[in-house]
């Protein structure tokens, strides 16, 4: 890792510290390895490093103007989300920030918004949707488009919306190039000309673009937040959902969850039901990870049962509803989840229990895997198999998978909570929309062609 | 998420500000990285590359040991090459690890360059030298394959030295179970004793099946003096991943002929605890990963770990190298974008590369295959390596072998298993190959071959490989057997008896010189690869480089004796040798010269005259032979005599006759010398072992 963090293996607490003063590529490259490493994972972390990542991009990354922030930003987030391919959260930080900077660009152009302004409960850094854009754009076209040029809004709002007051000037098309030369991994080619009509023009004076690049950071920042007072938020609802002398299954209770559980456990006597996965065949550090969450529960006087996952659907009668995280929602409302979840999911349908998710509002994802494989992540087979097994490790064509995470498909899903409120499936697609921008909705798609 | 909280535990201690000058040992991890392993068990491919940047699931070698280094923080990283510098700087130098690409996340990644290393033992000795590393570091190979996470061995070992600066090193090894293994080293088995409590490292040995002894031996100490309570293990996976102090260095540079890490340098400082002081210790982790691709055997097996997913997170489909783009799909077939494999191809357990093709009909099944690879229809692959352009015609049947970059296979070909095919080679349509052929464009100095047509067809340019040093490795080295791709002992010859004759032979003295050169042979070499099973190995070696020592001493009219007296009784403390094994050398030395000063060349003397010469001529000898040779009574005087009459009678180029009055020139000036009495030669006169010889 960088000097900073150097001595021992690197984390996300080291990257974040090793940021200041670091050069850009090193920043990205850093974290890019930490993904694929591992080193850094989790929803939330994940959203955190992209998060401050992109800022560093926003901050370092040489642009004059809107269209190559745009382009950096998408292909820096671009990568990081490949880096990880089933940790949706990235691209969904990445998609954020570019509705962010697409939405302050507009206003320090001084126009109108072309948008009509979200609704009251958005959160501070909330993106203004496009009502037409999304009648044409939603659902996203991410299916079956294959690669190609990313979506020209030109194309998808016909002459209204673009038409910014400055015409469009030999001296601004030359601008763009000049200024990218200095950073060689950075280069505009291709895009310039093809995102312009949105972005053009916003008159490129270093004043402009001082503020421009201010405004950002501080809605970067306000993502930041927000992603940080999640738990907090959805803890909030947490009375609403809970009422005396339910039953509550939890499976694997992350950070939300328990936030949420103990919440109501200020106010109200229930029962939790803790279901939890056989411990991994090498303990580290705590022996229970859930142990301190008990403690806490059982002082406020909530009784708790533990169950392992085979022991659930036993208890499944007793149960009035099951409460579970989400690394993230995709947009069909299909959640992913902690493998062995689905299994508790589809017993709970069967006994018509509803299931509440929750999950912070920049774990939705606007786009839909092809494949389940896509988004699901393989563990190491070590974390139940001993490699010292020589007969079982040696036989060839054996093959031991533990999935770290699975999907839970949609239709069983009954309520998502999220910090903006709770919410049904018909709604999460306004959700989305509220928040994404439909020219970044195929972010993935964004430089297939790229080295 | 566990071990990330252990992360943050000691990042919390050990963290400090940016590394000052004074404080640069203690917040900075250094590594050092030994990218030549002076091995030639990867031939013939490491004839044109490095080991290092072999391929292994289409990403070459370095590449894991940079990860894995950048994964435990290392942040100062030096290089040691050997063979193909050049292609590992270059490589290197172009790769995102280069600390000129932006993207390095070490600050330093230098290149040594020694410029007549042999040895591992060289080159550290070379670090020595160089004091290029502060504090504390990591020591591992090129070809290190491993997921480990150190921050607590670090821990534990940094706690260990500020107990003590004898505690020098620690060993990091994983436990692969009593059960046979596949990534476990076959052929030679380490052997560690370890102390349950502490984990110190009490003794390290290696076995192997050729070896004639079938035990260990433990130095009565252990149990003794250091150890209430250890184990013998040797179900280890010893990747050769040492955390060591700058002191290691010095030990390295203070015994001057070790070369080996483990079987030199280990087995000899923990054997010297005493002498030494220092302690070394163990941790073996039960979780994480760790193999080093040491020979084919290896390579096969972490491929194959690999692709099952224990190497975790160093796995194809998470592209740890920029600009891959491996996809995992069901089958466990990890392909990349640009690969392209027909619906009517039966691929599973496979990794397949950029630009690769596979025909129609194919049968793909636990293969690796490159980028860039045509491979034709109705081709059967079973367990391959194939590495980048490779191009196999259609029709051909290959199992469990590799086919390295740029290979042709004709149409209709079979290549049975354990078939090496090296760079460029073509093999043209229709060929059978034998198993475990070794192809190469390329003889073992580096020159084009002359194509064998007869054997692998007319279009072909290469012909089978053959090593010369296979012929100098004598039967009981174990190295041999991790030469091929597949372990096997079945075509090897085990019977001991040979290897004890063999032994025997040699104490008993019947070297005539012929048998003398073979057995010095073999002695070097055992020192190299087998000394520390075979302790007949270490006996050899102490006669024949005595003898000759005494001999070059003797021969050298000028030089003081003394010096080689001393040399003399080092090297019997270092063998530790008996008395009668000494009194033989030093009679076979004397007896040696004096008879080499019969003969023409060096001067032809008369018999008395050259007894008289052999043992006057120098100042002290005479002295040295009464002290050391005989120092005793009548049964060693008896012993000494008959030492010197086997070793004329084995003298080359003395007829009998001339030999006896010899013996007898020698008696009388030893006798006169006051070295032997009368009762010692009466003694020897009526030893029956005299008139057998």
């Amino acid at each position: 890792m960088a000097p900073a963090a150097a001595g021992y293996a690197p984390n996300l607490e080291k990257y974040l510290k090793s940021l200041k003063g670091q050069h850009l590529e090193l920043t990205i490259e850093n974290l890019v390895s930490l993904l694929k490493r591992g080193q850094i994972s989790g929803a939330e972390d994940c959203a955190v490093a992209t998060a401050h990542c992109l800022l560093q991009v926003v901050a370092k990354s040489k642009w004059q103007d809107v269209d190559t922030l745009i382009y950096n930003v998408s292909r820096t987030g671009n990568r990081l989300a490949r880096a990880l391919p089933h940790e949706l959260v990235i691209s969904n930080v990445a998609r954020r920030v570019l509705g962010l900077i697409r939405d302050e660009a507009a206003e320090t152009r001084n126009e109108p918004p072309s948008e009509t302004p979200s609704e009251g409960q958005m959160t501070p850094s909330d993106a203004p949707t496009n009502a037409t854009a999304l009648s044409q754009q939603w659902p996203p076209s991410t299916g079956s488009n294959g690669p190609k040029p990313p979506p020209r809004p030109a194309m998808m709002r016909p002459g209204t919306t673009v038409g910014p007051g400055i015409p469009r000037t030999l001296s601004h098309l030359l601008s763009a190039s000049p200024a990218m030369e200095g950073d060689g991994h950075l280069s505009p080619a291709g895009t310039s000309g093809t995102s312009t009509p949105l972005q053009r023009g916003g008159g490129t004076s270093s004043s402009q673009v001082h503020a421009l690049k201010s405004e950002v950071i501080d809605g970067i920042e306000e993502i930041m937040d927000e992603i940080s007072q999640v738990d907090d938020q959805i803890g909030a609802l947490a009375d609403i959902h809970i009422r005396p002398g339910d039953h509550i299954l939890v499976h694997q209770p992350s950070r939300t969850v328990s936030r949420f559980i103990l919440r109501a456990a200020v106010k109200r006597k229930f029962t939790v039901l803790i279901a939890s996965q056989p411990p991994p065949r090498v303990k580290k550090g705590e022996e229970d990870p859930y142990a301190s969450f008990r403690k806490k529960l059982s002082s406020a006087g909530v009784s708790v049962i533990n169950i392992t996952c085979g022991g659930v659907m036993a208890y499944m009668s007793l149960v009035n509803k099951v409460i579970m995280g989400a690394s993230a929602v995709v947009a069909g409302g299909g959640v992913i989840s902690d493998a062995g979840a689905a299994a508790i999911a589809r017993a709970a349908k069967e006994y018509g229990i509803p299931i509440v998710v929750l999950a912070g509002i920049y774990k939705f994802s606007p786009s839909n895997p092809y494949r389940d494989d896509d988004v699901v992540q393989w563990a190491n087979p070590m974390t139940y198999v001993s490699f010292a097994e020589g007969q079982l490790v040696s036989t060839n064509g054996c093959l031991v998978k533990t999935a770290v995470n699975e999907v839970i498909s949609a239709q069983l899903i009954d309520t998502y909570v999220t910090n903006l409120g709770t919410h049904s499936r018909a709604h999460l697609s306004g959700l989305i929309a509220d928040h994404y921008k439909p020219e970044d909705m195929d972010l993935h798609l964004w430089e297939m062609n790229d080295p | 998420m566990s071990h990330k909280g252990k992360n943050s535990a000691v990042s919390g201690k050990g963290k400090k500000p940016k590394p000052g000058g004074e404080s640069k040992s203690e917040d900075v991890l250094q590594a050092v990285v030994l990218a030549d392993s002076f091995q030639d068990r990867f031939r013939p491919f490491t004839l044109e590359k490095p080991r290092c940047l072999l391929p292994l699931a289409n990403t070459p070698l370095i590449e894991y040991t940079f990860e894995f280094l950048a994964m435990n923080g290392v942040s100062e990283v030096y290089i040691y090459c050997g063979a193909h510098t050049d292609q590992v700087e270059d490589y290197v130098n172009r790769s995102r690890w280069s600390t000129a690409s932006r993207s390095c996340p070490f600050s330093v990644l230098q290149f040594v360059r020694v410029s007549d290393a042999r040895s591992v033992g060289d080159v550290l000795r070379d670090m020595d030298k160089r004091s290029l590393v502060g504090g504390d570091f990591l020591l591992v190979h090129g070809d290190l394959v491993s997921n480990m996470l150190l921050d607590g061995v670090l821990a534990a070992h940094r706690k260990r030295r500020e107990e003590s600066a004898a505690n020098i090193m620690t060993l990091v090894l994983s436990s692969a179970g009593a059960h046979e293994h596949r990534t476990k080293t076959h052929g030679i088995t380490p052997v560690f004793a370890v102390d349950s409590r502490n984990k110190r490292c009490l003794h390290y040995d290696e076995i192997n099946p050729l070896q004639s002894e079938h035990y260990l031996s433990l130095d009565p100490a252990i149990p003794d003096e250091l150890s209430t309570d250890f184990e013998v293990r040797a179900d280890l996976i010893d990747a050769h991943v040492d955390i060591c102090t700058p002191e290691v260095l010095a030990l390295w540079s203070e015994s001057f002929d070790y070369e080996l890490p483990r079987r030199n340098f280990l087995h000899g400082v923990l054997k010297d605890w005493e002498l030494n002081g220092k302690m070394i210790y163990a941790d073996i982790l039960e979780d994480g990963y760790a193999a080093r691709a040491s020979n084919l055997q290896m390579y096969d097996a972490i491929s194959r770990d690999m692709l099952e997913g224990w190497t975790t997170p160093f796995v194809p489909q998470a592209n740890v190298v920029p600009r891959q783009s491996y996809t995992y799909y069901d089958g466990a077939v990890v392909a990349e974008n640009g690969s392209s494999v027909p619906t009517d191809a039966d691929v599973s357990n496979s990794v397949i590369g950029n630009g690769s093709s596979i025909g129609s009909g194919s049968k793909v099944s636990g293969s690796f295959i490159g980028k860039h690879c045509k491979i034709g229809a109705n081709v059967t692959l079973d367990n391959c390596f194939v590495w980048d352009d490779v191009t196999i015609e259609d029709g051909a049947r290959i199992s469990r072998s590799i086919l390295a970059d740029s290979a042709v296979v004709g149409k209709d070909c079979s290549i049975p298993t354990g078939s090496l095919v090296s760079f460029g080679s073509q093999i043209s349509d229709g060929i059978t190959l034998a198993e475990g052929a070794v192809i190469s464009t390329l003889t073992a100095d580096g020159q084009p071959v002359t194509k064998d047509t007869k054997l692998l067809g007319a279009t072909t340019n290469a012909a089978p490989f053959v090593d010369p040093e296979d012929e100098e490795v004598d039967e009981e080295d174990p190295s041999r057997l991790q030469k091929s791709l597949i372990y096997s002992l079945a075509n090897l010859n085990l019977s001991t008896s040979t290897i004890s004759t063999f032994a025997s032979d040699v104490e008993s003295d019947s070297d005539d010189e012929g048998g003398f050169l073979a057995a010095d042979a073999t002695s070097s070499r055992s020192r190299l690869s087998s000394f520390a099973s075979d302790d007949s190995g270490g006996r050899i070696s102490f006669h024949n480089d005595a003898v000759h020592g005494l001999l070059d001493a003797l021969r050298d009219e000028t030089g003081d004796f003394d010096s080689a007296k001393l040399e003399f009784m080092g090297l019997r403390l270092a063998t530790d040798a008996s008395d009668t094994m000494m009194r033989k050398a030093i009679a076979t030395a004397f007896a040696r010269r004096a008879a080499e000063l019969l003969t023409p060349e060096h001067g032809g003397l008369e018999p008395g005259k050259a007894a008289e010469k052999a043992l006057r001529a120098r100042k002290g000898a005479t002295k040295f032979i009464d002290e050391v040779g005989v120092g005793g009574e009548e049964p060693e005087q008896v012993e000494f005599v008959l030492a010197v009459q086997r070793a004329l009678l084995h003298a080359k180029g003395v007829e009998t006759p001339r030999a006896g009055i010899l013996l007898a020139a020698l008696l009388q000036q030893l006798y006169s010398l006051d070295i032997l009495e009368e009762e010692g030669i009466l003694g020897w006169w009526n030893d029956e072992r005299a008139l057998l010889s």
